[in-house]
């Protein structure tokens, strides 16, 4: 593989001078990644960059930032060429992104919002929070905000006065290591992060106990800019991502994932995520 | 202190060396024990300091954007590093002391207010183990670009520290017993090694019985140290003690000998007396050969001059007997006294008061010799004393299982240089006689004891004696 790697790069460096300018060197494909799922992992992280490196037969950089709103500047701006995304920010931005393709978790391109709190806590649902602190993930995460965000506000209640303090972890584990340790009552998280912990880090979940589930929501998708989406690169990107499953190494880093694969998307997958949008801005 | 006063010097010694031991092992205890507290104190105030300023550098933005998340995050990370392991709590708060965020959310939950964690909370300088709580709590400001932005509370588990102090104390005082049990062990055994000499010197003067006897060279340290000095001069005094004793038995033998001059005038002339009466018997048997009734006559005054010569000769010669103790005292001693003393009574004209009560010498146990002695001599004296046409007097009887000897002599009282010969123990002035301190010798070795009495023109001297071994033993 690095021969490979090395061996294109040296063609391609040859060429550039024998071109002068004309022959293109093949740019770095650069995947942002927000903190949708296992992040902090750097084995993940790597499989996945190799395994769509090896699909699109081009080096992939990933780019992490903290927090969705700064992946989303990053893509809208055209400093990454993709990103993966959250449902929330791409219904957002509707009009400048478009679905590349999206991930498919236990059968399905869909997954929940969790209300968690500790295991010791004796609350049944959302109600039962009031005056608690609570931990989101990113203002820009559906899963994360939204979701309870607009069940707040579907009670005729508002997240600054629901509850006593509210704090962004930016970042799923962050958000169910919040409400494990105890630093807040609840958390909102995102339903296959949380599905996802519970097998590599039992012990963390285990501390926590999810007491509310939201409707089956359109999983976070990759996006890219509407006017790069039938570039060669992210062309690249869709069969790469569609053809994981095919090579041993995609499986490997699917497996990590806990996903089955990736599929096409169409935007009315995310029509759950935007009612609650609708919710939000009335 | 006065239960330790009688105690051997040579145990004495070598426990206050043992005390001594004891007390700097103690002493160096303690200043070990100051330093190990004084270096666990720095360590623990340069560890929290590291980890004040450490979290302040990291806190510090988050804090000013009170960014409660991220100062958990960074508090956890923290308490997972190697350090957290001391630090059991750290609290973060804003610059109000409300609670961003603390390692033990359950306990310092966000928004409460700092000061309830950090009441006993010392400052970073006056951070010291000081071994009443396994948990030291401080509090100081978190500082960030030059300004307080907020307050750091943290909890140290110093367990491991006092844990460590009580270990350096149990092997102190266990390294501290051992050592210094076998340098008290060692310096007992130098010390009673170096004191031997002294221990033999006190042997050699308490346990001597009769006379003092020398310590062997063998004994005596080697060199020109004090005890060997001491030892020598020891050994110098017990030969000048025999030397001294040696010149008084001399002393009192050149007496007796003084005395038996004195009587051998008197001897003379008690022989030379009869003599001429014996020599005209001889003339008269052989110019009145042929006269029956005048060779009897003369016969028998011949017969009772030799007798009386025969009682001076037996008396003289039992006086000088060479070994007089061996014998019992008898009346028959009193009678030579008396024969020994009367040329010099009538010599002087003396009036003579004789006094025995032959009960109370027969059953007497006591050696002839030496009361002989003793009488003789204090007769002589008394003869001397009362001058021409006094009177002397002896009376002897028994009183109390003792046998007194009584003698009495009118005249002037006795002078105090012959008093002291007579009733101290004390060195002879030089000029004056032995006999009298030859009366106190013998009396004492006998085991009696002598009164003095001048009442009435009438000096008395009585000498009270044990009648046997176990009357003397009673006594003493």
């Amino acid at each position: 593989m690095e021969h490979s790697i090395s061996r294109r790069r040296f063609v391609g460096a040859g060429l550039a001078v024998l071109a002068a300018g004309d022959a293109r060197a093949q740019p770095v494909f650069r995947l942002g990644l927000t903190p949708v799922f296992l992040d902090n992992d750097a084995a993940v992280i790597d499989g996945l960059r190799h395994a769509l490196s090896r699909g699109m037969g081009r080096d992939i950089e990933l780019v992490q930032r903290r927090t969705y709103q700064e992946i989303t500047g990053l893509l809208l701006e055209r400093s990454v060429d993709a990103a993966w995304l959250c449902g929330y920010p791409y219904l957002q931005h509707a009009d400048l992104l478009d679905l590349v393709a999206v991930p498919v978790w236990r059968g399905g391109p869909r997954y929940q919002s969790y209300l968690i709190v500790g295991a010791g806590d004796a609350a049944a649902n959302l109600s039962d929070l009031r005056g608690g602190t609570h931990a989101f993930s990113d203002p820009d995460s559906n899963s994360g905000y939204l979701v309870t965000a607009t069940d707040l506000l579907r009670m005729g209640e508002q997240v600054e006065s629901f509850f006593s303090r509210s704090i962004f972890t930016f970042g799923h584990r962050n958000v169910v290591r919040a409400v494990a340790d105890g630093l807040v009552r609840s958390g909102s998280v995102d339903g296959y992060v949380w599905e996802a912990l519970a097998v590599i880090e039992p012990d963390l979940t285990a501390r926590t106990r999810v007491i509310a589930r939201s409707e089956w929501l359109g999983f976070p998708p990759v996006c890219a800019r509407c006017d790069s989406l039938g570039s060669e690169p992210v062309r690249a990107l869709q069969t790469a991502l569609m053809s994981l499953s095919e090579t041993e190494e995609g499986r490997l880093a699917l497996a990590s994932l806990q996903l089955d694969g990736f599929q096409h998307a169409t935007a009315g997958l995310f029509d759950g995520i935007a009612a609650r949008m609708r919710d939000l801005d009335l | 202190m006065t239960w330790f006063a009688p105690i051997p010097l040579s145990i004495k010694l070598p426990l206050l060396a043992a005390a001594m031991m004891v007390l700097v092992g103690t002493v160096a205890s303690q200043q070990v024990l100051r330093s190990l507290a004084q270096v666990q104190d720095a360590r623990i105030q340069e560890l929290a300091r590291m980890h004040v300023e450490g979290l302040s550098v990291a806190l510090g933005p988050l804090v000013l954007r009170h960014d409660i998340w991220e100062v958990y995050d960074t508090l956890d990370r923290a308490a997972q590093a190697g350090e957290g392991r001391r630090m059991v709590l750290t609290a973060v708060a804003d610059e109000r002391g409300r609670v961003l965020a603390a390692t033990d959310p359950r306990r310092v939950p966000v928004d409460s207010d700092i000061a309830s964690l950090g009441e006993e909370a010392v400052t970073l300088d006056a951070l010291s183990v000081d071994g009443a709580s396994p948990v030291l709590s401080l509090l100081a400001p978190l500082t960030y670009q030059g300004r307080t932005v907020g307050q750091i509370a943290t909890e140290l588990d110093v367990s491991d520290l006092l844990s460590e102090r009580r270990q350096a104390l149990l092997f102190l005082i266990l390294g501290n017993a051992i050592a210094i049990g076998l340098l008290s062990a060692a310096g007992f055994l130098a010390i009673r090694k170096m004191l031997r000499p002294v221990t033999t010197l006190a042997g050699q003067m308490t346990e001597t019985q009769g006379e003092p006897h020398p310590i062997p060279a063998s004994d005596i340290p080697r060199g020109d140290g004090e005890l060997a000095r001491l030892a020598r001069t020891y050994n110098s005094m017990v030969g000048a003690v025999a030397a001294k004793a040696d010149a008084e038995r001399r002393l009192a033998e050149r007496e007796r000998f003084v005395a038996l001059g004195r009587l051998s005038s008197s001897l003379a002339h008690e022989i030379n007396n009869p003599l001429g009466g014996l020599l005209n018997a001889t003339d008269t048997i052989r110019s009145f050969a042929d006269r029956p009734e005048v060779v009897r006559q003369s016969a028998d005054l011949l017969d009772r001059g030799l007798r009386h010569l025969r009682d001076v000769t037996r008396a003289t010669l039992d006086q000088n007997r060479m070994d007089p103790e061996t014998r019992m005292l008898t009346p028959d001693d009193f009678e030579d006294i008396k024969l020994l003393i009367q040329p010099e009574v009538s010599r002087l004209a003396l009036d003579l008061a004789w006094s025995v009560d032959p009960s109370a010498v027969t059953g007497c146990s006591v050696a002839a010799g030496p009361l002989r002695q003793i009488a003789l001599n204090l007769l002589l004296n008394a003869c001397a004393a009362a001058g021409p046409s006094g009177r002397v007097g002896l009376i002897a009887r028994a009183q109390g299982g003792n046998l007194i000897l009584q003698v009495t002599n009118t005249g002037s009282a006795m002078p105090k240089p012959a008093l002291d010969r007579l009733l101290d123990d004390g060195p002879l002035s030089p000029g004056g006689g032995v006999g009298l301190r030859l009366v106190r010798d013998l009396v004492t070795t006998m085991g009696g004891a002598i009164t003095h009495a001048h009442e009435n023109g009438v000096t008395r001297i009585a000498i009270s004696l044990p009648t046997s071994w176990e009357a003397r033993d009673a006594q003493e």
